[in-house]
């Protein structure tokens, strides 16, 4: 029922380099956190640092997504000195580009590493290159960190899987109703995972699930759709005006942090199925139609009535996608409502507008 | 007898209904919204009333609705003025399937269902273009009043393409297409165009359902309303009062309230 007490990334990361271990600032959205944990690096994400963007405009054209930017003005502080490694994962192009601005021109004191993802993670060859990618980054890793110890990764996977289970289970409970916290909430404590090692993140979530355990308040049940779930004004919006998230498809959250590797094979070749095996996704080069029954289905699951997409401005791979999916859900009898965000900016008393509107016209 | 009271506080101007329990207007009352929210609802409230020939306790529900419905103590209840420009389109036009809206500082294009249920809508209220605002500088910009800009472009022969939706933008074009000597009537209806242009793209994604109504302060702008009809290609009806379609909305929800 109440929130808990959560480390701050300051605190956390303080007192992973006391006891001796790196830091990777990780950029959105997929890439294989177990491998860095193997490798003694903590990653620390990159989505929306809190930061005034003074530098960075200067240096991007003002279409790029904020994500980008903020990213850039973070480095820009002179993150990049203060950290063991920056890895770009190949989510899109805007990202692709700021990897290699910061290559060719920032060049931190810490070393950049690329993460190419598959673009269509369903086609067979996309297996053996993921794999190519996942062996490629360990050899880098084992380059500047020394090689990883016996049965590191094999730990890591376990790791991922009791995050993967009690993610789903958060879940589950959340779209049965049976999960007493609201959006803030929710957010607050999942987005923990974004910089807090996982023997930190394990017990916090097994705490936090079992006394969360009740019902949720009562409203109307939407999926939240978009990048990231924020900004912190619109998710209280959210609980404020009794419109209740059943379920999301966020990139940085359910599109990624449900999948498990599985128990057997070789550890490389089961945490490349974790990637392979990740719900559809703009960014993953994803059809329409599988995207639009995966959010049908998310409605179905939590009896949602209507769908929220959050996006970030000029967030290309998102938008391209997102009339033809409202069309798609409007026929299946789910109206949505758009709202465009820039992280770190409140979405303000427009958008609460808009929210409220919305649920006016499901009730 | 009792009455009900809906009071829309837009950012421009605060408009006030008052309705019986049949739903039949008594009083109405559109006052400009100046600094204060809260003193500009207690006014159009009090205009209405007096018009009404009613005395403030004889008001047994409030709605408010609009941009500052927070700020109307009088209020029992806050409601978006979706829902509420949806329900007083749809009780002044019972076939009405899409309504349009340009107010002072926002536009809106609101699609219902067969049961005058809002089924979509689209908010423009970030930006002044596509707005009463764009106008307002434009004519201030032209020293024509914002009531002649609609009788002056229907008279013009021929029309100015203004490139910029940008109020700031448009506004030096404007300056520089009036020293160039440009009939002043042809640039109205080339900043009328464009004001239409930026509203009917919003039908984009809601789609348009005849009956087509057009409320709001620029609803009074005959110029800016065929220009919409031709654009959208489509007959616009637009209601005595324009202004008044969200707090008639509003008055109508306090009514069904106070029956609950
Ligand atoms: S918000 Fe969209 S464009 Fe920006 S980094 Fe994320 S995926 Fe790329």
């Amino acid at each position: 029922m109440s929130m808990p007490s959560i480390p701050s990334r300051a605190e956390h990361l303080e007192a992973w380099r006391e006891s001796g271990g790196k830091v990777c600032a990780a950029f959105p959205a997929q890439y294989p956190k177990e491998l860095l944990w193997a490798h003694g690096v903590l990653p620390v994400e990159v989505w929306d640092p809190p930061l005034a963007a003074t530098r960075a405009p200067g240096h991007l054209q003002p279409y790029i997504c904020s994500v980008v930017r903020q990213g850039l003005e973070l480095l820009l502080a002179g993150a990049g000195d203060s950290v063991d490694l920056i890895l770009f994962p190949h989510t899109c192009d805007s990202l692709q580009n700021l990897a290699s601005l910061v290559g060719d021109y920032l060049k931190p004191a810490a070393p950049s590493l690329f993460f190419y993802n598959p673009k269509a993670p369903f086609k067979a060859p996309a297996r053996e290159f993921y794999l190519d990618q996942l062996h490629a980054l360990d050899r880098q890793l084992a380059g500047l960190f020394g090689p990883r110890a016996q049965g590191a990764l094999e730990q890591a996977l376990e790791w991922s899987r009791a995050l993967a289970a009690l993610h789903a289970k958060a879940y589950k409970m959340r779209a049965l109703g049976e999960l007493a916290a609201g959006a803030g909430e929710f957010y607050a404590v999942l987005r923990a995972g974004e910089y807090l090692h996982p023997t930190a993140l394990i017990p916090l979530l097994e705490g936090w699930l079992a006394q969360s355990a009740g019902s949720a308040s009562a409203g109307e049940r939407i999926v939240l759709s978009g990048v990231l779930p924020g900004p912190p004004d619109l998710l209280e919006s959210l609980d404020v005006l009794g419109l209740v998230v059943g379920n999301d498809d966020l990139l940085s959250m359910s599109r990624r942090l449900l999948t498990s590797p599985p128990g057997t094979g070789e550890p490389l070749a089961a945490l490349g199925e974790v990637f392979l095996h990740m719900p559809p996704c703009s960014t993953r080069g994803s059809s329409l139609e599988e995207r639009l029954a995966w959010i049908k289905g998310l409605a179905g699951q939590s009896k949602s009535k209507g769908v929220v997409f959050v996006e970030v401005k000029f967030c290309e791979p998102e938008l391209f996608d997102l009339p033809e999916l409202r069309r798609g859900l409007k026929e299946a009898g789910l109206p949505s409502l758009v709202l465009e965000v820039d992280v770190n900016q409140a979405a303000g008393g427009q958008a609460a507008t808009r929210l409220e509107a919305f649920r006016e016209m499901m009730a | 007898m009792s009455y009900y009271a809906g009071i829309d506080v837009g950012s421009l101007s605060s408009d006030a209904v008052i309705v019986d329990a049949a739903g039949g207007i008594k009083g109405w009352a559109v006052t400009e919204t100046g600094a204060h929210s809260t003193n500009a609802a207690s006014a159009a409230l009090d205009k209405a009333l007096e018009r009404a020939g009613l005395r403030p306790d004889q008001v047994a529900y409030t709605v408010a609705t609009g941009y500052g419905r927070a700020a109307v103590p009088q209020a029992g209840k806050k409601v978006t003025e979706i829902t509420c420009h949806a329900l007083g389109a749809y009780t002044l036009f019972p076939e009405v399937g899409t309504v349009v809206d340009i107010g002072g500082q926002d536009s809106k294009v609101i699609r219902l269902g067969e049961n005058g249920k809002v089924v979509d809508f689209v908010m423009n209220d970030k930006c002044a273009a596509g707005t009463g605002r764009f106008l307002e500088v434009m004519a201030a910009k032209l020293g024509v009043t914002l009531d002649d800009l609609g009788r002056l472009s229907l008279g013009a022969e021929g029309e100015v393409a203004i490139s910029s939706v940008c109020t700031v933008f448009a506004e030096s074009e404007v300056v520089s297409l009036v020293a160039k000597n440009q009939p002043i009537p042809q640039i109205i209806k080339g900043l009328h165009r464009a004001v239409v242009n930026r509203v009917a793209a919003m039908t984009g994604t809601t789609g348009v359902r005849e009956q087509v109504i057009m409320s709001g302060g620029v609803a009074k702008n005959a110029g800016v309303v065929k220009l919409m009809a031709e654009r959208l290609g489509v007959e616009i009806s637009v209601p005595d009062e324009p202004q008044i379609v969200g707090a008639l909305g509003a008055a109508l929800l306090a009514a069904r309230e106070d029956a609950v």
